[in-house]
């Protein structure tokens, strides 16, 4: 039974490696400013599920009181429907999805919807939707 | 004398208007990354003289298995806005139906089910099939509710009961199959067709509460259906 989960892992996990990539991969350079803005919290991201994924992240609210995510710099591997949420814990069980990851590197910013209590949801992670696995993650502090 | 009457015609009805047969057989269906193997035993009463047509009942097994499969909102209250026999004319309600998304599904059902046939010759026929009433079981699944920007993951298990009324008024684990059969001796032959197959997750808290709480989430599948039959009778 363990053989058959451990085959049956390593499938969906090649599966998402495998598949068509449609996350753009030319580095994008977003336009936010973060001078305008208050940084709120910040970390850097770890790799997970054997993922490759390097960079940080930072939430801000700007002026008129916006809040963003800022992933900057971010380099991340590639996969399918890969998606930025903001989770209340490390394994997505609780989230706001900021919506399909503009690109694999470069500097992009994502919209916080609903005007949440930030100090709910810690986590930036990059999460791979349609096979439920985690790319990468940044505990915000 | 209307007792006797009554036998004589029930005895020709029997004894000359119909003849009975019964057969199993193993059905094994394929799609985009789900698929279901399932047995059946079922008894045919065929009908009038020339015995074309068929009616017959009988139960079936289902096991069902897919991979990353979107279930979305299941009741028709919410799909169509009301319940009754004209929701298979409505459209669906967008904005009520949310999804839950299983990574691996798995759903066992055991139904009663409907048979409709019609037989060109003693080798080949074609017919249709489906699951009435019965119950599922399975184990439970971690699955990640989507409701627009918001989502939760949550654990579900398959809708215990399962009962045929009319489209999102269903309610369970539901196959049906459109099928052609060749028999290609007395005994033995094949099945080609297309299996609709419902399955239905029940998650253990209702997840979905707008525009009122639900917990139900239903996937249906169209795969391509093969398989092999024994005539018992």
């Amino acid at each position: 039974m363990k053989k058959l989960s451990v085959v049956i892992i390593s499938l969906v996990l090649l599966s998402c490696e495998a598949e068509d990539n449609n996350t753009p991969t030319e580095p994008i350079d977003d336009i936010f400013d973060p001078t305008m803005a208050t940084k709120l919290k910040m970390g850097e991201f770890v790799g997970v599920s054997r993922h490759s994924v390097s960079g940080m992240a930072a939430t801000y609210e700007d002026t008129n009181g916006i809040k963003v995510v800022l992933l900057d710099p971010l380099n991340s591997q590639n996969g399918p429907d890969l998606k930025v949420y903001l989770s209340k814990d490390a394994n997505a069980g609780s989230y706001i999805n900021l919506g399909d990851l503009k690109s694999t590197a470069g500097k992009q910013s994502y919209a916080i919807p609903g005007n949440p209590n930030l100090d709910e949801y810690p986590y930036v992670l990059i999460w791979c939707q349609q096979f439920s696995v985690g790319f990468g993650r940044v505990e915000l502090q | 004398m209307k007792k006797a009457v009554l036998i004589w015609v029930l005895t020709v009805f029997f004894t000359q208007t119909y003849s009975q047969v019964r057969e199993a057989n193993i059905t094994s269906a394929i799609g985009s990354s789900q698929g279901s193997v399932s047995v059946l035993v079922q008894h045919d009463w065929e009908l009038w003289k020339s015995k074309k047509f068929a009616i017959g009942a009988g139960a079936r097994f289902t096991s069902y298995f897919g991979a990353n499969q979107y279930y979305i909102t299941a009741p028709a209250e919410l799909t169509s806005g009301s319940t009754g026999p004209f929701v298979i004319f409505k459209e669906n309600i967008e904005e009520n139906i949310d999804t839950f998304l299983i990574k691996s599904p798995q759903v066992n059902s055991l139904n009663l089910l409907i048979n409709l046939r019609y037989k060109f010759n003693e080798r080949f026929m074609v017919g249709f099939n489906i699951d009435a009433i019965g119950f599922s079981f399975g184990g439970s699944k971690n699955g990640n509710y989507i409701n627009g920007s918001q989502g939760v993951m949550e654990s579900g298990k398959p809708t215990a009961f399962n009962i045929l009324l009319i489209s999102d008024n269903d309610r369970g684990s539901l196959n049906s199959e459109l099928y052609g059969k060749y028999y290609w001796n007395e005994k033995w032959g094949i099945k080609l067709g297309a299996q609709f197959l419902f399955t239905e997750y029940t998650t253990d808290s209702e997840v979905q509460q707008l525009p009122e709480p639900n917990g139900r989430f239903r996937n249906k599948s169209l795969l391509i259906a093969a398989g092999v039959i024994y005539k018992l009778k």
